[in-house]
């Protein structure tokens, strides 16, 4: 009827379908805002000072040296053996103890959960600082632990936990459980049990019904847990400090004892970006070997 | 109609995702290029090129002449200390730690010139605290303390640099009066312009009788049983200069700084990194409390900290190859706000019945001239107390390794880096 006029163009997107597909950048603009003034600003800075020069009394010169790198990696090797193994160990303890009461507790809970999640969280309510000091005490050659059980001479009177390797991990173990058994909460907490019903319909053992269907969807929280948990770990040097002797230092000691002991600022930077790298490494591994679809839920 | 295949355009693309990653990244990138002007502090003191024999003392960078103090009490006085290093009663006593009004002598001070004294027992090793201190004093900021004690190559080293405020010695005629002979006239001060003696002392072992002897092993008498016993239950000093000094000592070389060579110090290095593989660690005054739980039972100690903080059990003696003698110092940081008080502060502590007073607590050797008559009045036995009052032979075999030339200190804290594994 109408005459075939011009082709009519089509109308462009209106002010609320813009403001709809910018509400994504809007919601992410304070995170963003805050990861890149708080983190990436302060990590350029920090590559700058890695490859300079100087002390803290004569100032530092930027001179693209790469001696502050070579110092890092020819001097801690051991230091970087110690926080790998000891986050490693710790973080697998942390999921050999945490997975069992993150079941119990979804699972077996019932009227109890709460009170049980509060449980584990409970030791936050004191400082990080006091609880590793608190267990210098309780491993102590004399102290409520080994002291009785040398008095009933069970154990030889020389032996020591304090200061070993034992006594880090114990301390990083104790201090980051909570980071573990959290998120394998949540995860469980999801699984639907008819799940498992069906499972246990189609001839599954209890067991089988445990590692092919319960242990995959739990995955995310697996993964979400033993990053809280590793990530800082390998970083610590509270644990270490307190608990822990000269030959059981970590990376984060070394780059404390760097920045303010020494005011060795080049190197201390240096540990660090060699540190991110590392678990950055590790963590793509990880995710990896687990198989990122099933992360994401 | 411009759906396009029926994908949300509300979801972030990946596209989208970089370009803004990108961009975020370069701005980043760019503010802190720019940000970063590395550092241009305060021009570096000219310190002069020490030949390697024989160190020469830093040459003293004084501060502009400044108008003498106004003779006003402000307050409070914020005095950064070691532990266990004041007379306390009470429960500090017996905790060995102090809280505020356990000190006679300060609660006299607190009474005499009507001003509070903020005592705090920050320091633990002279390197620790001095890492707490030294970004303000290159910034040429106050550092918060009015008055700090110090070990003798630390107090050098800061007054070398500028870093300490002059002492008005009109305000402290005790001091001019009283201080010994034989702390007069350092190479670093001579004029006691800004420093003055709080307290001399030895390095040498400090052991827990009970604890090696139901362990069945010897009592210490000289460095080379200290290095015999099972490493993990000694602990060195991570005071570098004590630690080294005593090595050097063990070996029979010379603990002169004059004549101490690199090789010297790489040889203590070596000798003590066997026991270093087994469990050796290196404290500061925290040998203390690894005293008092047992942890440790010999390690190498100050004079006076376990006779005054520690049990009957536990004894300082000094090794048959000799000890190494140093001084704490009062000296008042760039920025102090209540000079004068400090000033009154140091007159005060080198009247001779206060001194006695503190040196009959804390068992170090006092600075000042008559104090060991009061002592014998005070408390008897204190006075031939060999802590106190050292014996010929003690003090024959005394050193004094604190003051070394650049390239040996170097060598020295690397050395030592190597050792803590830090």
């Amino acid at each position: 009827m109408t005459t075939a006029a011009a082709p009519r163009k089509a109308p462009g997107p209106g002010l609320r379908q813009r403001l709809g597909r910018a509400t994504p950048y809007i919601l992410l603009a304070p995170g963003i805002l805050w990861l890149v003034f708080f983190f990436i600003v302060p990590s350029f800075q920090m590559f700058l000072t890695s490859v300079s020069t100087g002390s803290l009394m004569d100032g530092y010169k930027l001179t693209f040296s790469a001696h502050a790198y070579d110092t890092a990696f020819s001097q801690f090797g051991r230091q970087f053996a110690n926080s790998i193994i000891f986050g490693g160990t710790a973080t697998i303890l942390t999921f050999l103890i945490g997975f069992p009461m993150a079941y119990t507790i979804a699972f077996r809970g019932g009227r109890y959960k709460n009170l049980l999640l509060f449980l584990v969280i409970a030791p936050f309510f004191t400082s990080f600082l006091i609880r590793t000091i608190s267990w210098k005490i309780l491993l102590g050659d004399a102290g409520p632990v080994l002291g009785p059980l040398k008095d009933l001479h069970l154990i030889p009177e020389s032996l020591s936990i304090l200061y070993t390797p034992i006594a880090v991990v114990a301390g990083i173990t104790y201090n980051f459980l909570p980071f573990m058994v959290l998120p394998l909460y949540v995860a469980l907490e999801k699984i639907d049990p008819k799940l498992i019903e069906a499972a246990n319909d189609l001839y599954a053992s209890g067991w089988g019904a445990f590692r092919k269907v319960t242990l995959p969807l739990a995955l995310p929280g697996v993964f979400a847990g033993s990053m809280l948990t590793f990530i800082p770990a390998i970083g610590d040097w509270v644990n270490a400090e307190l608990l822990g002797g000269t030959n059981t230092k970590m990376i984060g000691n070394v780059i404390q004892d760097r920045f303010v002991g020494q005011g060795d600022y080049p190197t201390a930077a240096a540990l660090s970006f060699i540190l991110m790298a590392a678990i950055l490494v590790s963590v793509a591994v990880y995710a990896r070997f687990l198989g990122t679809e099933q992360l994401t839920g | 109609m411009f759906e396009e295949n029926g994908t949300d355009r509300r979801i972030i693309s990946r596209r989208r995702f970089l370009q803004g990653g990108a961009v975020a990244g370069f701005g980043a990138f760019l503010a802190a290029c720019s940000g970063s002007s590395t550092a241009t502090s305060a021009a570096p003191a000219a310190s002069t090129a020490a030949s390697i024999a024989i160190p020469t003392p830093p040459p003293i960078t004084p501060g502009p002449t400044v108008a003498a103090t106004p003779k006003v009490v402000t307050g409070p006085l914020h005095w950064a200390q070691w532990p266990a290093y004041i007379d306390l009663v009470g429960k500090a006593a017996t905790a060995g730690a102090y809280s505020p009004g356990s000190s006679p002598t300060l609660e006299e001070f607190k009474k005499k010139y009507n001003v509070d004294v903020n005592y705090e027992e920050k320091i633990e090793s002279n390197d620790g605290f001095f890492a707490t201190i030294e970004p303000q004093l290159v910034a040429g900021a106050p550092t918060g303390w009015d008055m700090i004690t110090v070990t003798d190559w630390l107090a050098a080293k800061i007054i070398s640099k500028g870093w300490a405020e002059k002492i008005d010695q009109s305000n402290v005629p005790n001091c001019v009066a009283n201080l010994r002979d034989p702390l007069r006239n350092q190479v670093w001060d001579p004029g006691n312009d800004y420093h003055y003696p709080w307290q001399s002392g030895m390095t040498g072992i400090g052991y827990d009788k009970t604890s090696l002897t139901k362990n069945k092993k010897p009592l210490p008498k000289s460095l080379a049983d200290l290095w015999a016993l099972p490493a993990n239950k000694v602990t060195f000093l991570n005071e570098k200069r004590d630690t080294f000094g005593l090595g050097l000592l063990k070996l029979g070389k010379s603990a002169d700084p004059a004549t101490t060579t690199d090789a010297d110090l790489q040889a203590v290095h070596d000798d003590i990194k066997p026991l270093v593989a087994k469990g050796l660690r290196f404290t500061g005054n925290e040998y203390l409390q690894d005293f008092a739980a047992k942890t440790t039972w010999a390690a190498m100690t100050w004079s006076g900290d376990l006779a005054s903080s520690g049990s009957a059990d536990q004894v300082w003696v000094a090794p048959t190859e000799g000890s190494m003698v140093w001084s704490d110092n009062m000296v008042m940081p760039k920025g102090a706000t209540n000079i004068y008080t400090a000033e009154l502060m140091m007159n005060f502590v080198y009247d001779p019945v206060i001194a006695a007073q503190i040196a009959d607590y804390v068992y170090y050797v006092s600075p000042v001239n008559g104090a060991a008559a009061e002592i014998a009045k005070l408390d008897p036995p204190a006075a031939t107390n060999p802590l106190l009052f050292p014996t010929a032979a003690v003090v024959a075999g005394q050193h004094n390794w604190q003051f070394l030339s650049d390239e040996l200190e170097t060598l020295l804290n690397q050395l030592y880096s190597d050792l803590s594994g830090t």
